[in-house]
């Protein structure tokens, strides 16, 4: 009760102290170095190669931005490649299959070990947490050389499927899904569906599974922003095959492609990559991203202190 | 502390004696049932850990076969010989401290000092701030790695003066050997200080209003109250928040290989250890090699991921109960 007066008497919102001044312009200055960048960008991919060139667009750029220039700036883009081009489109269409089939796969996984480490009693439960864990912590690129020695080794390299199942192992999302059944489902209600006579695998569904909402969209919400960002897997195991690439390491190959950074390949292409093609093709590669983060945004706020584990 | 510590022995007395309870009445069915649902997540658990580690593992014990010898064979620990006498193989990791020098310490002062003031502010002021931090946190990965191509153009770039100040006209000359460990800090704390600063107030944010109170009636100041009460409360959190990271910064790819995609050749291929182990397996094409150098970063993080797990006291049983009890 007392918290809020008591909280506000010694940061002083009652009057402006020299602390909570202080307080304010640290705050505020980091939320504009932060902010600055982000609308210099987004202004880039609204600008001309010439407009930069001349140096007469403004501050931040924003006086050269134009719709038109967008759209010539998408005619470059989707420019690029053999033929008529048309590799971004594919590379996008390419990250949506492995995202959410990587996504889908996890969560089918996910919900019903989650539940299983949660609720229920059995030998190795300890050790394959603890082996859940440790996977969750360490970073997953260190895994990738050996991944792509395996996928090599069945052939697969360059095709899709391999990278959607690989995607689909994500313990991080696991123990999100233990969390939740730990914190939501009381283990009362386990037993009482024990007595009613359900076996464990039915009270999963017919109990557990109505009670998940919340984890589905963490864990499909998690899941399908790592797959999209991806880069290491996609790079070591679909590199070879310019059709299948995701849009992540086809952003790398459009940078390889710009006149800023390799003249020659540049100067063997129809199109012209400069710095506002690339913002472009950037910003409109995280379209996805903020669709799903403005899909899942009220159960991010909710489940704030679950997500909260994991950076 | 004495307290924390009884806390957790009767706590840990509780849960032995309901787990002895359990064991004894534990069913066939719930282990056939609990398999049975573990059984999608074990075949991925297989697939994406445990094969390629294993399969990683024999390889790496391998001969790595030659145009005179294609043979391959068992060839001992000879492909770990040849990774840690790889002229290379010890300058990445000095390459990796460079930026652990630098980026660790100005990211935790980051995560920590903005996380304490966030949570001293409060209302929509604290949560827009703490939506603003996060922002560039959306924007992982190559995105955040485009975005840096204009923030360190000598000419476009907001901070262009920085790059005149040092006399750097072209990207090779923004992109040197010497300051790449600035350049990796800036993108690293850019892409993760927000996401970082969420979880330590998640720390923050448990901690019980009473004893806030009681630091107040003592005549704490705000900064007091940060420095003497929230910050030792909040040390699990900071050290989690600092391991993550050392474990992060030995697996660093993506920003040394795209750096040097667009530095003209001014920064080295095999910049990080995870871009030679890349060298060993697409450039050499020696398997062995590139399954050594894996199975030696797979070791080094491996040990940082059981310190965290282990001690960090984030993680466990006891304290998901914990939560749910919170709750």
């Amino acid at each position: 009760m007392s918290r809020s007066g008591l909280e506000h008497a010694a940061v002083g919102s009652r009057r402006i102290s020299a602390g909570r001044l202080a307080r304010i312009i640290v705050m505020v200055a980091v939320a504009v170095a932060f902010v600055i960048p982000i609308v210099g960008f987004i202004a880039l991919a609204f600008r001309s190669q010439s407009g930069l060139e001349s140096g007469h667009d403004g501050f931040l750029g924003l006086a050269g931005m134009s719709w038109d220039n967008a759209v010539y700036s998408w005619s470059q883009i989707t420019g690029f490649g053999p033929g008529d081009g048309g590799l971004f489109q594919r590379w996008m269409l390419n990250s949506v299959i492995v995202s959410v089939g990587g996504a889908a796969l996890a969560l089918i996984a996910a919900l019903p070990a989650g539940y299983a480490f949660a609720r229920l009693r059995f030998r190795f439960r300890k050790t394959f947490l603890f082996a859940t864990l440790l996977a969750m912590v360490m970073p997953n690129t260190v895994l990738v050389i050996p991944i792509f020695l395996e996928v090599n080794a069945l052939g697969a390299i360059g095709q899709l499927w391999p990278v959607a199942v690989i995607m689909a192992f994500f313990p991080f999302g696991v123990y999100l899904a233990y969390i939740h059944f730990m914190t939501t489902m009381p283990h009362e209600l386990v037993e009482a569906a024990r007595i009613d006579g359900l076996g464990e695998v039915k009270t999963f569904f017919l109990i557990g599974l109505p009670l998940s909402k919340q984890a589905i969209a963490l864990v499909a919400f998690f899941s399908f922003v790592a797959n999209w960002t991806n880069f290491f897997l996609p790079l070591a195991l679909l590199t070879s095959n310019q059709q299948n690439k995701t849009i992540s390491i086809g952003i790398q190959e459009l940078i390889g492609a710009s006149p800023l950074f390799n003249a020659t390949v540049a100067a063997g292409l129809d199109v012209k990559l400069y710095l506002p093609q690339l913002a472009l093709a950037t910003v409109i590669s995280m379209v996805p991203l903020l669709a799903m983060f403005l899909g899942a945004q009220r159960f991010l706020i909710r489940g704030q202190t679950v997500g909260a584990l994991k950076g | 502390m004495s307290q924390t510590i009884e806390m957790s022995q009767t706590e840990a007395i509780v849960t032995a004696g309901r787990s002895r309870a359990r064991r004894a009445g534990r069913s066939r069915a719930e282990t056939f049932g609990a398999w049975v649902l573990l059984t999608p997540y074990s075949i991925l658990f297989l697939v994406g850990a445990a094969i390629p580690i294993g399969y990683a593992l024999v390889i790496s014990l391998q001969k790595a076969p030659t145009l005179v010898n294609p043979e391959s064979g068992f060839g001992g620990l000879q492909s770990f010989v040849t990774v840690v006498n790889d002229y290379r193989f010890w300058s990445t990791f000095v390459n990796i401290f460079t930026v652990l020098i630098v980026w660790l310490p100005i990211m935790l002062i980051g995560i920590v000092g903005l996380a304490l003031l966030i949570h001293a502010s409060r209302g929509r002021f604290a949560a827009s701030m703490r939506f603003i931090y996060y922002i560039p946190g959306a924007l992982a990965g190559i995105a955040n790695f485009v975005l840096w191509v204009y923030l360190i153009d000598p000419v476009q770039s907001p901070i262009a003066f920085l790059w005149q100040a040092i006399g750097a006209d072209t990207y090779k000359e923004v992109i040197t050997p010497g300051n790449m460990p600035f350049i990796i800090t800036g993108m690293l704390f850019f892409q993760g200080v927000g996401t970082w600063i969420v979880v330590v107030n998640g720390g923050l944010n448990g901690i019980s209003d009473d004893v806030l109170d009681a630091a107040m009636i003592d005549g704490a100041n705000a900064w007091q109250v940060a420095w003497q009460v929230k910050l030792p409360l909040i040390a699990p959190w900071v050290g989690y928040a600092a391991l993550m990271n050392v474990a992060y910064g030995f697996q660093l790819f993506l920003e040394p290989y795209l750096l040097r995609q667009i530095s003209s050749g001014s920064v080295v291929n095999e910049w990080a250890p995870t871009q030679l182990a890349y060298a060993f397996a697409f450039t050499n094409r020696n398997f062995p090699a590139a399954a050594a150098m894996s199975i030696i970063l797979l070791l080094i993080t491996l040990a940082i991921g059981m310190i965290i797990v282990t001690r960090s006291g984030l993680f466990g049983d006891e304290r998901a109960e914990r939560k749910g009890r919170r709750k």
